[in-house]
């Protein structure tokens, strides 16, 4: 390693790029000259995405026009980018997708048929107040010309009790409509999200190990969010709009077939319009969402970190990123604008100048003598009926889609394949030994050169090395956490991990970011480790580390309510919980990692007792980065470049004058 | 006129326009105010709007009566056409109403949204001592959502009242008790059917406030991921999911009936307004007050009402409800930076001696000096004081959330107990930045130096700092301030020479949000080089390698001091690996410092330094010391 010389390192900024010796090694120094330029600065949002002041008419909407286009090309990219399963977990196909929720839906046959026939009912008796009332009209003008008022008035009245009945009638099954509508969506939802909360559950222990949490955190919070709203809302009322469409028309029809084709045709010529707009509209709002959830994230970093900004003088830094990104959005919502106002042109249209038509063919054909004025009013309450459910159709429509596209990421995570299968082998006995360990994150890129190690029982094995070295993944592999690329690691004779999980879990337990305190129960909390314990095993646990007292000096003792916003536990109890757990899962061999912080060095001191409990009579394995653990261990391994450099007890490699003797006089000194 | 992302000067750029936060209507009334023309624009499309719908019957029934029953095709063709330019018109003006509203709604939601950065970067460290980070984040979403929707549903109820108001006109015109049925008919309605709000909106915060518990358990379990797959825990958090989602399911059920009710009463009133409508109507007719036309024009306003009723109960909604949210606004919106600025500013003078009056330490200036202390949080807070930072622990966080148990004047009592907290803890934090600070340079007490002055200075790590996400350059160099070489020393004294192996790209590799993805030791690492990249006159560093393991932390100790050469560098830490390159070690005990001098000379002298740095203290105790000395 080359260093730095001391006069160089103060300054820095005075030293010419001529006699410019990097400290850093040759080949990342390399790499550090070839990025740290970035190429280009691409602003936020381009210079095209911006209307120019001045300009013609005709040039403003061509210039529109590209902007638009580019608009779209930025959404297909956004969605492109974000629907392909680089980045981590696989997403499920469409067809996927329509195949859960219609089995979602034929578990619920009873309530789906509800729905329609409940919708149907309300829409029927709704669409027969205009035909009552056109025929009313006719009622009356015939009525009047004939001179006869009283039939006239006992007319009115009598329409006047149906039409109010059908209302009565039309009011209860809206809300048996409604009601079904919200049981079905909610029922669905409630399915859908915990299957898929049970499928992260479900995720391979390798992979939850290795794999960044930033996706599946997406997915449960973004993604879930719009499936909600798509299966709870769009999905009902898309159901709704159509039963209603379809019984408008036919109502329309059975009317008066000539005064109903200005609404077909019209409708049937928007529907162009309306099938553009729906292949693109998902990806516009796909792209929308993903710009709030952006700005969401970078508001998070602002506030969260409002100290780091503070401290390094990022105000003007944070605020630009904000309104960077609120640039972007508002891209995003000029596009789906647009998309929407393309739409409305024609569908205002399409559903507006019905009622003119029939108007005019109206007239024709009283003239005529093939209609008459209490048929021209039907029809003409009709069409405006008409434009509602439709528009609302569209606009569920376009919401469903964007669900399904959230639903294939979460369908996705179910279909993660297992990275082991449980053989039949039971351990003899307690004993790990791990032979010739090789393992590669990358294809061709191993990490551990063939490590032989094995554990007597009850043994303090201490595993020293620099960062980088190999020895968390040694750690994981004698946790039978990943399984070795070549070699083995068994316990008591049996593959680990050919172990089912259950009973993998009593061998051996990694112990890593123990601080996490899950939103739920003291008992919860503790009884994950031996689900099915009881109350007296889990006090029995608690009392082991000292965390008894405490606990039972809760508001609601093992009940109370502890995680993110709830009953907040100082670090050095939440490291309590996290032993009483390990205590209570009671695995013969425990691996610890300290650096994944086991051990707060601000409450450390306290939990001597603690940790005491947990290791008496178990084998223990320490990552260790502080050299006293590795003093006390009966044997030390030193871990340099994946392979074990060291072995001995702490005498035995002082005395060898190696890497772990000048760590130690270092420390001592 | 306006147009979306709006600009927002408020609270970053002094003297710029604050909002009216003085209560929540106000707040309201501001974010109106603030569209200016652009919302007379969007009425006056509204209107246009109506047109059709408003004049659209009473041309129908002309067309009847003076065109078709009349047996006039002229007559018939004039009013067709003048309906077919109403409606065209009107077509057309929805396209400008839609684009009107969307900036609109935009402009409220994007504005709230840099209000509440720009709050959020004033307050600085003090917000988040106050106000749970998830209240202010939903203000910048689902409330300033609510804003925008505020000013979609306000332009149409106030258009949708005018088009009542003339549709009630033209009735009134021909007939006295239709009209008279009209103008009673819509408060009459709005007056039966709110009451069913109340329980559906107290429903839907139900079900709201379930939801976002639920969207918690699920962000909890995949944080804690390791562990369920790792120790177990499977079926009982993926049992508690599941209860807590049969709880959402069932307040969004009951959310559901009372919306259900909502809509079927309303089929019912305004069902019952038509049959009356029909009835006066179709009797009128048949008594020849009224002709076929009139009759047929009023059935059209009959089914047309109906849309401007439920219009003003949808506004009774969503103005519920932005109040609700304008509370929330206003509660982040309207907090003060607790500091103020000095009569007259002092020069802060980073080449003089810091002392700090609680503890008694002395910092020289100019040197790498360690603090060491039993209880670290001593050494911690001694940082706070040399950055002037309130101190975390001084003020817990007030939350707006109120269980949901609590209804009525019980939540009334509750809330206005959360205000007068909120109230208490602003004049606390007032009252200590008001005071002198404790901390001088050079004898100058750090509270007659500008703010801005010290944080320049005077760069404190704490030991929970932020890794935003973006580039490793970014990350290191945000302001974009250094060159490669600057870049590359930072990164060779904090030996994270594995960060940038980690990220594909090198310096242009990006990080994840908050740095996830990289492990403890890396994010440490990380934050190291960008505070020693930042090349403060004054660095005050908080156990910046106690999740780095040994090999690397000597690493780090042998460069550090180099890299700092004649600038003012403190380390709050108990390594004897880092202790060992300093060049004056302080010790605190119960806060004050009571020895200093080189380590070697302290580790020989004091014993109770001894104690701290050779056994235990920062570095925790043995996982394995007891045992082993039980085994031996």
């Amino acid at each position: 390693m080359s260093r730095a010389d001391s006069t160089v390192a103060t300054d820095a900024a005075g030293v010419t790029r001529a006699e410019w010796v990097s400290p850093l090694p040759e080949q990342l120094a390399a790499e550090s000259a070839r990025t740290w330029e970035s190429g280009s600065h691409a602003p936020a949002v381009p210079e095209e995405l911006r209307p120019s002041e001045s300009a013609s008419p005709g040039e403003r909407i061509s210039a529109l026009h590209r902007r638009h286009l580019l608009r779209e090309r930025r959404a297909q990219e956004f969605v492109a980018d974000t629907m392909n399963a680089r980045t981590g977990l696989p997403i499920a196909d469409n067809a996927r997708v329509v195949r859960f929720i219609g089995g979602l839906l034929s578990q619920e046959r009873v309530l789906v048929v509800a729905v329609i026939l409940a919708n149907a009912l309300a829409a029927t008796a709704g669409l027969l107040v205009p035909r009552l009332l056109g025929e009313l009209v006719d009622s009356t003008v015939a009525d009047v010309e004939a001179g006869r008022v009283d039939a006239a008035l006992a007319g009115a009245n009598s329409a006047a009790l149906v039409v109010a009945g059908l209302v009565v009638v039309q009011s209860a099954f809206t809300f048996a409509a409604k009601m079904s509508s919200t049981v079905l969506g909610q029922s669905v939802l409630a399915t859908a999200r915990e299957y898929v909360v049970r499928a992260i559950l479900r995720l391979p222990l390798s992979r939850v190990e290795s794999a960044s949490s930033g996706d599946l955190v997406t997915r449960v919070t973004r993604d879930v969010g719009t499936m909600s709203e798509s299966v709870r809302w769009a999905l009902p009322e898309a159901i709704i709009a159509s039963i209603t469409v379809v019984l408008t028309l036919v109502a329309m029809v059975s009317n008066s077939p000539i005064l109903s084709l200005p609404s077909i045709v019209l409708m049937a010529l928007a529907l162009f319009q309306v099938r553009r707009y729906l292949g693109r509209a998902p990806k516009g709002y796909l792209t929308e969402g993903g710009t709030y959830s952006r700005i969401n994230t970078t508001l998070t970093e602002t506030v969260e970190g409002a100290r780091t900004v503070e401290a390094l003088g990022l105000t003007g830094h944070r605020l630009h990123r904000g309104d960077d990104d609120i640039e972007v959005s508002g891209q995003a919502e000029r596009y789906t604008m647009t998309l929407r106002n393309l739409l409305f042109a024609v569908m205002d249209v399409a559903f507006s100048l019905p009622r003119v038509l029939v108007l005019l063919l109206g007239a024709i054909g009283y003239a005529q003598g093939w209609a008459t004025l209490g048929q021209i009013t039907t029809a003409i309450l009709y069409t405006e009926a008409l434009w509602g459910p439709f528009d609302m159709l569209v606009h569920t429509v376009d919401r469903v889609q964007v669900g399904i596209a959230s639903t294939t990421r979460l369908l996705g995570i179910a279909t993660v394949p297992p990275d082991r299968e449980a053989g039949d082998g039971r351990p003899a006995g307690p004993e790990l030994v791990g032979t010739d360990l090789r393992y590669a994150y990358r294809t061709g890129h191993d990490v551990l050169h063939g490590i032989d190690l094995d554990l007597s029982t009850g043994e303090r094995l201490a595993i020293v090395g620099p960062s980088g070295s190999g020895k968390s993944t040694l750690g994981r592999l004698l946790s039978g956490i990943h399984g070795p690329r070549t070699g083995s690691v068994t316990v008591g004779g049996v593959e680990l991990t050919s172990l089912p999980l259950d009973q993998l879990r009593t061998e051996v337990a990694l112990v890593t970011q123990e601080h996490h305190v899950f939103i739920g129960s003291v008992r919860d909390n503790v009884v994950l480790a031996r689900e099915g314990s009881t109350d007296d095993e889990v006090r029995e646990a608690l009392r082991a580390v000292d965390a008894l007292d405490w606990v039972e000096r809760l508001p609601e003792g093992l009940d109370t309510k502890l995680g993110s916003g709830h009953q907040v536990l100082t670090p050095g109890r939440a490291q309590q919980i996290a032993l009483a757990r390990l205590i209570l899962a009671d695995p013969h061999t425990i691996v610890l990692d300290e650096a994944t912080s086991l051990i707060d060095p601000r409450t450390a001191r306290h939990l001597e007792g603690s940790m005491n409990a947990l290791l008496t009579g178990r084998t223990v394995v320490a990552i260790a980065h502080r050299l006293h653990t590795a003093h006390d261990a009966d044997r030390i391994a030193v871990v340099i470049g994946g392979r074990v450099a060291e072995l001995g007890s702490h005498d035995e490699l002082v005395d060898q004058d190696g890497e772990y003797a000048a760590l130690w006089r270092a420390w001592t000194s | 006129m306006r147009d979306f992302p709006p600009q927002i000067r408020a609270y970053t750029d002094r003297g710029a326009e604050a909002p009216d936060t003085r209560s929540p209507r106000a707040f309201l009334w501001w974010m109106v105010r603030q569209n200016g023309v652009l919302f007379w624009a969007g009425l006056l499309a509204a209107l246009v709007w109506m047109v059709p719908q408003t004049v659209g019957p009473w041309m129908v029934g002309k067309a009847i009566d003076t065109g078709i029953v009349a047996g006039d095709p002229a007559a018939t063709m004039q009013w067709v056409l003048a309906l077919a330019v109403v409606t065209l018109f009107g077509a057309c003006s929805g396209i400008i109403f839609h684009t009107i509203i969307v900036r609109e709604w935009l402009i409220a939601l994007y504005g709230t949204t840099k209000l509440v950065t720009r709050k959020a970067l004033q307050l600085g460290h003090v917000l988040t001592r106050r106000t749970p980070t998830g209240e202010v984040l939903s203000v910048s979403g689902s409330d300033g959502d609510q804003f925008g929707a505020l000013m979609e549903i306000s332009t149409r109820a106030i258009s949708q009242l005018a088009a009542y108001l003339v549709v009630a006109a033209i009735v009134l015109g021909t007939s006295v008790r239709m009209g008279v049925l009209v103008l009673v008919s819509a408060p009459l309605l709005v007056v039966l059917g709110t009451p069913l709000l109340r329980p559906m909106q107290r429903w839907q915060g139900v079900e709201r406030s379930r939801n976002s518990e639920l969207t918690s358990m699920a962000t909890d379990i995949v944080g804690g991921l390791r562990i369920l797959r790792g120790i177990g825990g499977e079926e009982t958090f993926g049992g508690n999911y599941a209860g807590q989602s049969q709880r959402v399911r069932q307040s969004g059920v009951s959310a559901g009936r009372w919306l259900a009710a909502v809509e079927s009463v309303g089929v019912l009133l305004s069902g019952g307004f038509v049959v009356a409508l029909m009835w006066l109507g179709t009797r009128e007719v048949a008594q020849g007050q009224l002709t076929v036309g009139q009759l047929v024009s009023f059935l059209g306003y009959g089914l047309f009402l109906i849309q401007p009723m439920r219009t003003f109960v949808e506004f009774a909604q969503k103005w519920t409800r932005s109040v609700v949210s304008a509370r929330k606004a206003v509660a982040v919106l309207s907090q003060r930076p607790p500091w103020v600025h000095p009569d007259e500013p002092a020069v802060l003078d980073t080449s003089a001696e810091i002392v700090d009056g609680e503890s008694g330490a002395t910092i020289r200036p100019g040197i790498l000096t360690m603090v060491v202390s039993a209880v670290p949080d001593d050494s911690a807070a001694l940082a706070d004081r040399i950055g002037r930072y309130l101190h975390s622990d001084e003020g817990a966080l007030v939350s707006d959330e109120i269980p949901e148990e609590l209804k009525g004047r019980a939540a009334r009592r509750e809330r206005s107990a959360r205000t007068r907290a909120r109230e208490e803890q602003a004049r606390r934090d007032e009252e200590r930045a008001r005071q002198p600070w404790g901390v001088t340079v050079g004898g100058i007490d750090l509270s007659r130096v500008e703010l801005d002055d010290v944080r320049r200075h005077i760069l404190v790590s704490d030991t929970s700092p932020q890794v935003f996400a973006g580039s490793l350059r970014s990350a290191v160099d945000p302001l974009g301030r250094l060159t490669r070489e600057q870049a590359e020393l930072a990164l060779h004294t904090a030996a994270a020479d594995d960060v940038f192996d980690a990220l594909p790209g090198g310096w242009q590799g990006e990080l994840e949000e908050r740095g996830r993805g990289l492990s403890g030791g890396q994010r440490q690492r990380l934050v190291l080089m960008r505070a020693l990249a930042a090349d403060p006159d004054v660095l005050v560093l908080v156990e910046p390698t106690s999740a780095v393991d040994a090999h690397t932390e000597a690493r780090i100790a042998g460069r550090l001091g180099a890299h700092r050469a004649g600038r003012t560098t403190v380390v709050m830490t108990a390594s004897p690996l880092l202790l060992h390159h300093a060049d004056e070690v302080i010790l605190l005990e119960g806060g004050v410092a009571t020895a200093h001098g080189r380590h070697a000379d302290l580790l020989a002298d004091s014993p109770a330094y001894r104690s701290v740095v050779v056994r235990g203290g920062d570095a925790g105790p043995s996982v394995l010391s007891h045992l082993a000395e039980e085994s031996r």
